[in-house]
């Protein structure tokens, strides 16, 4: 989904909301402290996506990303309303932690060519 | 995030290439260097600390998993989640975050799978006196590095065992190494280059070398955030015992009795939160909240208008709003006619005989 797209999703249903006023839940919510600390801690507003929205694309995102489909369900369910917001925000551009097989290969192909054209003279340090 | 892997050897048939390899190597070598002389060298940490941190740390008994394919998330996380009587594999933690169309995890997952072991994800300050404090403190830390470029980045999970400040190095499991030792510079600058990130798992009720409030409550409401009650609230209550002045440990307690339905215990945790910070805008409304649960109206209304005083401007401000408006629409307890209004059931907690007390 695109950025537009997305926002446009969530105008679609912020708008009315803001404009028939907040919706009046008839089960009553504390606050929790989670987001009193985050409240407390920034200054900009947390309702900008509604978790439930967030959890929706995570949920389509970690599909997506071949995650079996019994495993997607608790792998929301662990993470928090903002850590649902972030994820659904920049997941694509979140760092992907992978591994450091490849990037030595490369390193010491690299390392190997310029030692053997005599660009460099480093492996002789080595016992 | 994963780009194909021989991108140099397929260049190294084309007659530029060499000098230019050459040239790029050079000059990341001299941006390292350059950018890294001014951070302080591990010895200098070491010597501020006034004899708090050794000079030299070793975690020996930090077990090692090497890394399958692209998991080192599942084995960095598996590394700082064991423990000797509850051993914990890469292999059970992959299907909880690892990534296949991504080739790697997510750091929200990781921290979420922190959590689902009932321990408190702590998130280090970004600086390389942090992780050593929390080394010298025996806690090893899971660390992102970006062993590439920012602008072609090669992202990498590993786990800080150790530091040597008279070699000026620090030692990692890291991918298939069960002993990588690195230059704490060239560390730094991986490790910089993805914004210093690093987390500690700790077992509930404990702290972490020279605690944050912030983060370390943030850990703790987090846990209370996805359901983990148990080890959310021995964090709270070690909280407590380290700020006493702090409301948000007892925060963190009021809602966790709240969610028990111990509106008796929620409603006095929040009065000792607003004991610390009478401008605490959840515990007000949850105050509220909770008096109204309990049948108490009146008070419920004065605090929630409290409530909305302090909200003003606030991130929470339409949170509050709402639940003003809820109550202010609520019958008084004597218009109901007491207990057994048939439009109103008595709640689970709520006092018989209106027992409201008075709220501070």
């Amino acid at each position: 989904m695109s950025q537009f797209s997305k926002k446009l999703i969530v105008c679609l249903i912020v708008l009315p909301a803001l404009v028939l006023g907040a919706p009046t839940t008839a089960e009553a919510e504390i606050i929790g402290t989670l987001s009193a600390l985050q409240a407390a801690q920034r200054e900009h507003d947390l309702e900008t996506v509604s978790a439930a929205l967030a959890g929706d694309e995570v949920r389509r995102q970690l599909a997506g990303w071949g995650v079996e489909p019994e495993r997607v369900e608790a792998r929301v369910a662990a993470l928090t309303d903002e850590e649902l917001r972030a994820m659904a925000e920049r997941i694509d551009s979140m760092p992907a932690g992978a591994g450091v097989i490849e990037v030595l290969g490369i390193v010491f192909l690299v390392l190997l060519i310029l030692e053997l054209v005599g660009a460099i003279d480093i492996f002789k340090r080595f016992p | 995030m994963t780009a194909p892997p021989t991108a140099t050897g397929r260049s190294s048939s084309r007659p530029l290439a060499r000098p230019l390899a050459a040239a790029v190597l050079l000059a990341a070598a001299v941006c390292v260097a350059g950018c890294a002389s001014t951070r302080p060298r591990l010895a200098e940490l070491v010597e501020l600390s006034a004899g708090r941190r050794p000079a030299r740390v070793e975690l020996t008994s930090v077990p090692f998993f090497p890394q399958v394919e692209y998991q080192c998330g599942p084995a960095a996380l598996a590394t700082v989640l064991s423990t000797e009587e509850r051993p914990v594999t890469p292999a059970e933690l992959v299907p909880q975050v690892y990534l296949p169309g991504r080739r790697g995890s997510l750091q929200p997952e990781l921290v979420a799978a922190t959590r689902s072991h009932q321990r408190l994800p702590y998130l280090v300050a970004p600086t390389l006196d942090d992780a050593i404090a929390q080394l010298a403190a025996r806690r090893p830390v899971l660390v992102l590095q970006n062993l590439g470029w920012k602008i072609r980045p090669r992202w990498h999970f590993a786990v800080l065992v150790g530091y040597d400040s008279t070699a000026e190095t620090v030692i990692l499991r890291s991918g298939t190494e069960e002993r990588r030792v690195m230059k704490a510079r060239r560390f730094d600058a991986t490790w910089a280059r993805a914004e210093r990130w690093g987390l500690v798992a700790l077992p509930p009720g404990e702290l972490p070398a020279d605690p944050d409030p912030d983060r370390y409550l943030s850990g703790a409401a987090g846990l209370e955030a996805v359901g983990r009650t148990a080890a959310a609230r021995s964090a709270y209550l070690r909280a407590r015992e380290e700020w006493p002045g702090s409301p948000w440990p007892w925060l963190g307690l009021a809602n966790l009795s709240h969610a028990e339905e111990d509106l008796d215990r929620a409603r006095d945790a929040y009065l000792e939160a607003l004991a610390r910070d009478p401008e605490n805008v959840a515990a007000r409304h949850n105050l509220a909240e909770t008096l109204e649960a309990r049948g108490c109206v009146e008070e419920a209304r004065r605090e929630i208008e409290r409530a909305r005083a302090a909200a003003r401007g606030t991130p929470l401000e339409s949170r509050v709003e709402a639940t003003a408006q809820r109550i202010s629409r609520l019958p008084a307890l004597e218009e109901l006619g007491a207990e057994d209004d048939p439009r109103r059931p008595p709640l689970p907690g709520r006092a018989p005989g209106g027992d409201c007390g008075n709220a501070e």
